[in-house]
């Protein structure tokens, strides 16, 4: 089989580097991790330097995920040599149980590491982690909970929340946790945007009126954002055909919906440059608007 | 009672976008092509969209979703006959109150529709079984299919194409319609894909 330095052409180096960004991106492209991490590890161990331990942390989660029990524990080996005794070495051992559903296991090393270390907030991760994976949704958003009112400041923390609740349809929760991350981080474009989502989500028209504000948030904080355009367009559109508003609050989301319509069109026309499958996708967008739209009374 | 089938495309474009995102759920609609049946006609699922991944259960983008594809539906003599969903828990095949809803929407435009869950621990390089459950609306609730029929139009067909792309790993370039939220030259209608799928044929 041909190597990854072959088949794309890419210095060790180049690897190295890919293997970096994907890192502190936070990816989740396993498989090319583990394709490039494996490579870089076997053939090219000696020149990585004391980068080699990240790299085999990193390469190691990610032979996790794609089932590659082999490539784990040889990485995991290597840092335990390297590592004797570290918690986060033993973090590892315990994602690894997990891997392979010997949960009651990697219970048992989690524990063992908080005995140590009551603070050590990734083995209480670790501990919800569990519980979702078991489906225990309701154990996870209270231990979750619990975490939180201690570790108020876990951005993750709070996201995973948000999200757990939006999984169990419990949406004024969802906002809740959503609202604590837009408080610390006002320029964060995809928080506010899924903010809008779940007021529209919740409905009502109050709700209504606020995604429309938070949807404009987002575009104001990044005007590129396609989905705080459509979310934009729909909630004015939906205020704006309600019976329950005055005219003149029909009257201005009649105009914030024309012009989120111009700008999704302007968007896709930018995007189409006149080839036959874009075309069509304009053209449906185009009848889509039309469909939708809110005649005012 | 009506039967639904799928095309050799519609599975694997569904189940390309499940292989795609392991570590999510995902979901997407299936599509028939719009003809009077006569009594007893399975209705054939001719293609799928794929459409999200991650976060499911929130409404805006699903309405654009469902209101841009029904427009190209009507374009391509397509109607919207059905919603699939592939769970974020390998063990957990039922669908939740989301998909019901977004199931039961599409029922009001389409009788027959079916929900189709994919079961994720059927997913394998060989793909020794189909990999889903269709549940179909009746009573008010939505209820499983007898799983010995067949939900396949040509399932020796549609497990050995399945098995081809997964090798070449074409869920890689697999286009759902948060890649197309992304970045908007990405189609959503696959072209690529499906030219492998029918080249495979």
């Amino acid at each position: 089989m041909a190597s990854v330095s072959d088949m794309y052409d890419v210095t060790w180096e180049e690897m190295r580097d890919k293997l970096r960004k994907w890192r502190e991106e936070n990816y989740r492209n396993s498989e090319q991790i583990v394709e490039v991490g494996e490579e870089l590890i076997q053939e090219h161990a000696s020149k990585l330097g004391d980068d080699i331990w990240i790299i085999y942390e990193q390469v190691m989660i990610a032979a996790l995920d794609c089932s590659r029990d082999d490539l784990a524990t040889t990485c995991l080996h290597e840092l335990q040599k390297q590592f004797q005794g570290s918690h986060r070495v033993k973090r590892l051992a315990g994602m690894r149980l997990e891997a392979l559903e010997r949960y009651d296991e990697a219970l048992k090393m989690y524990n063992d590491i908080l005995q140590d270390d009551s603070t050590n907030t990734a083995a209480r991760k670790r501990k919800i982690a569990i519980l979702k994976a078991q489906g225990k949704s309701t154990e996870a958003i209270r231990e979750l909970n619990e975490y939180l009112e201690q570790f108020v400041g876990d951005q993750e923390a709070w996201h995973e929340l948000a999200e757990l609740y939006i999984n169990e349809h419990d949406y004024a929760k969802a906002a809740f946790s959503l609202e604590e991350l837009m408080m610390t981080n006002p320029h964060n474009h995809l928080y506010c945007e899924q903010y809008a989502e779940v007021k529209y989500t919740q409905g009502g028209i109050e709700n209504l009126e606020l995604s429309r504000k938070y949807f404009a948030q987002a575009l104001k904080l990044n005007n590129r954002n396609m989905r705080a355009l459509f979310g934009l367009y729909l909630s004015a559109s939906h205020i704006a055909a309600s019976p329950k508003v005055s005219a003149k609050v029909k009257k201005d989301n009649v105009k914030y919906a024309a012009w989120a319509a111009s700008q999704i069109n302007r968007a896709y026309q930018l995007a189409g440059h006149g080839t036959k499958e874009t075309k069509c996708s304009l053209k449906a967008v185009e009848e889509m608007l039309e469909s939708m739209q809110i005649m005012p009374s | 009672m009506t039967v639904i089938k799928l095309t050799t495309q519609a599975y694997c474009k569904m189940l390309l976008h499940a292989a795609k995102y392991p570590h999510c759920a995902v979901n997407g609609l299936l599509v028939a092509e719009n003809q009077k049946r006569k009594d007893g006609q399975p209705v054939l699922c001719v293609d799928c969209v794929p459409l999200f991944h991650g976060t499911l259960a929130l409404a805006p983008m699903m309405e654009i979703a469902l209101t841009l594809i029904d427009t190209w539906c009507k374009e391509n003599k397509y109607v919207i006959a059905g919603y699939y969903q592939a769970n974020e828990r390998i063990k957990e095949t039922r669908p939740n109150q989301f998909a019901e809803k977004v199931a039961a929407r599409i029922a009001e435009n389409f009788s027959e529709a079916a929900l189709i869950m994919v079961d994720n621990s059927k997913i394998s390089m060989s793909c020794y079984d189909p990999a889903i459950s269709v549940f179909e609306h009746h009573d008010n609730k939505w209820k499983c299919r007898d799983a010995s029929i067949d939900c396949c139009e040509d399932w020796s067909e549609a497990q050995k194409i399945m098995s081809a792309l997964l090798e070449d790993r074409s869920y890689d370039s697999l286009i759902d319609f948060d890649n197309h939220l992304d970045d908007l030259r990405n189609d959503w209608t696959n072209p690529e894909i499906n030219k492998s799928i029918l080249h495979l044929c």
